[in-house]
């Protein structure tokens, strides 16, 4: 059962086309990763998604709802993260949460839950100004997960966030996930995405310009050879395509030459660079 | 409309704003102003005046006095003892008259006198003071009958139908409308601007509440902290109401109005910096019509027309003073329609700026 199709969504501002006739389905459960350079149509394509933007042309339908017409069946739906810490600062984590649980008409006894999930719950009644950014960020994924939503969208999750954090923020997701909700990541991160996502979508200039597994993304794109360092210090490439490769690799291993032996495939990094002809980060 | 939702972001709102030093600030302002007057202006806002008289004629400008309300008239024994009396009895002033000044007046002649001053006093209630006694001695030479004052407005349809007010009556509608402006054209758009500006409209908008309950709930902040306000000045102020059902009709529908305001800013603009740029100018606007006795021009005092306050104000006069008329149900009209013209405007801007 596919948690969101898309269908030749598109959106224009003023005469510039942000995002261009896209079309993807993600599977319910899936942890979907969509990456793309600043301003290639990432965000917009989540606004479009969660109800905040109304597409040009297109139809996207999410948990089931049509994103144009049945909003307000799919907004409980959904929760959404910000790559904005769209947090009330004055507020405590407590009160944060309590204002969304009104908005949503979530049982309160849910907050504490919601907070002992991202481990804020010994810090609930501080206002959110003392927050430090990881703590924020885990704030939002609380208020994202309060009312149960099937499907969420986290808009580069871990960006400026410490390793540490980053790293429990990527357990969270892969938690999310065992627990059945569908997850759609934009990250700058390849290792990220490499890490957590079962499909990812390259987005550049508004298109959609690749999408399948991380596996095969680097398999289609990359070297199929093995790396091969010797005891004397010489590198060897061997492709794994030549009929005499297997021979070769058992000679290295038997004569005992060998000091480390690497798969040399491409990493998610070269080929986004490869397929847009840009770097990620750029 | 979902009244669950409505009532979520008020209560947020309304907490948020005491917390946020600023928007207390402005919030209080009316009533520092209220106090302020207070403390400054003592004589005007009690309009007690305490007058020392020797009056041995009894005269009718000593009558005239007597029958003038909120005047404390107290007696002194000789002319000589009357200055000592203003002193000790704190009067603003003293009244020392000829035993037959009555009968020197009827003669054309030119009695002295005598009119002292407490200049312990402060300068405003000394003014009033000298005014209201040169206006009273005028009309006892003028007008020899009848016996009691009459007062003649001139251009009396620049008034349109209200009546005299003291200033007290002419403050209140200042101070109502300070209130309304801080509370609704400053704090809603400030609360708005800030969804926007800290990005948790982005939240709201993906929330279940919808674009209408989202702007009710800012509209209801400003309605709370405006008539909590409002409800303090006239409570302060009860005995200068002379209907109050009107008057809180007018107060009502004057506050929804600068609400609506409110909004359309908050709407329209886009950070903190801009609503504290355009809020001073918009402030005048909204307040000019309440300002007393302006003197403009002919131009500007058409132009003070077009701006709905000035109906609000000329509405709240009449319904203080508890005289309705067609023309009070004139006026709420167009401070009703201008109310409904301002919502729509401001739910118009912010669907403009989603799409």
């Amino acid at each position: 059962m596919n948690a969101i199709e898309v269908e030749g969504l598109s959106r224009t501002f003023n005469s510039r086309r942000a995002v261009d006739d896209i079309s993807f389905t993600v599977e319910a459960g899936e942890i979907f990763g969509f990456l793309g350079h600043n301003g290639a149509g990432k965000t917009t394509s989540i606004r479009m998604l969660t109800g905040q933007l109304r597409p040009t042309s297109g139809h996207a339908r999410v948990a089931g709802c049509d994103v144009i017409t049945e909003q307000r069946r799919l907004k409980p739906l959904i929760g959404v993260v910000s790559e904005h810490q769209n947090l009330y600062e004055r507020m405590s984590a407590r009160e944060n949460l309590t204002f969304a649980a009104r908005l949503y008409g979530t049982n309160t006894n849910r907050i504490d839950e919601a907070l002992d999930q991202v481990g804020l719950l010994d810090r609930a009644d501080d206002n959110v100004q003392q927050y430090s950014n990881g703590m924020k960020q885990r704030l939002l994924i609380a208020r994202s997960l309060l009312h149960h939503p099937q499907i969420i969208f986290l808009d580069e999750p871990t960006r400026g966030l410490d390793p540490i954090v980053g790293r429990d923020i990527r357990r969270l997701v892969q938690d999310l996930s065992r627990e059945g909700i569908t997850v759609f990541l934009t990250t700058h991160y390849m290792e990220e995405a490499d890490q957590l996502c079962n499909r990812i979508a390259f987005i550049s200039a508004g298109k959609i310009v690749a999408l399948d597994t991380p596996d095969n993304l680097k398999m289609a794109h990359g070297q199929k050879s093995l790396q091969v360092r010797l005891k004397d210090g010489q590198r060897l490439m061997i492709p794994l395509d030549d009929q005499d490769s297997g021979e070769k690799i058992k000679q290295l291993v038997t004569s005992g030459q060998i000091r480390t032996l690497h798969s040399a495939e491409a990493t998610l990094e070269e080929v986004f660079i490869q397929i847009t002809g840009r770097k990620l980060t750029e | 409309m979902n009244s669950r939702v409505v009532a979520a972001f008020a209560q947020k709102d309304i907490v948020d704003a005491i917390r946020n030093r600023y928007l207390l600030g402005a919030l209080l302002t009316p009533v520092f102003v209220a106090v302020l007057l207070r403390i400054l202006l003592p004589g005007i806002s009690s309009l007690n005046f305490t007058v020392v008289v020797h009056d041995p004629g009894n005269s009718r400008l000593v009558s005239e006095l007597r029958a003038t309300p909120q005047m404390k008239l107290i007696t002194a024994a000789s002319a000589a003892d009357v200055a000592k009396e203003v002193e000790t009895s704190k009067a603003v002033g003293g009244l020392a008259i000829p035993a037959d000044f009555d009968a020197d007046i009827a003669a054309g002649k030119q009695p002295e006198l005598v009119v002292y001053v407490n200049n312990k006093q402060n300068d405003i209630e000394q003014a009033m003071f000298r005014q209201l006694m040169e206006r009273q001695f005028l009309a006892l030479v003028q007008e020899r009958l009848p016996a009691h004052l009459t007062w003649i407005d001139v251009n009396k349809e620049a008034r349109a139908e209200s009546p005299a007010f003291n200033l007290n009556q002419m403050l209140l509608p200042l101070l109502l409308l300070l209130t309304f402006a801080m509370a609704g054209a400053l704090v809603v758009p400030l609360l708005l601007v800030e969804e926007k500006e800290k990005r948790t409209l982005d939240f709201l908008l993906t929330s279940p509440a919808s674009l209408t309950e989202i702007i009710a709930g800012k509209a209801l902040t400003g309605v709370v902290y405006s008539f909590l306000i409002a409800g303090i000045l006239l409570a302060v102020n009860y005995k200068l109401i002379g209907n109050w059902p009107l008057t809180l009709l007018t107060v009502l529908v004057g506050g929804l109005f600068v609400v609506a305001i409110g909004l359309f800013m908050g709407a329209l603009f886009e950070n903190t910096m801009q609503v504290n740029t355009w809020a001073s100018g918009v402030l005048f606007v909204l307040l000019a019509p309440s300002f007393p006795s302006l003197r403009l021009p002919v131009m500007l005092e058409r132009a003070l027309h077009l701006i709905p306050t000035h109906y609000f104000v000329e509405a709240l006069r009449l319904s203080l003073a508890g005289t309705p008329s067609a023309r009070f149900w004139g006026y709420i009209s167009v401070v009703l329609a201008s109310t409904v013209v301002a919502f729509a405007a401001a739910i118009w801007a912010l669907r403009r700026q989603q799409n």
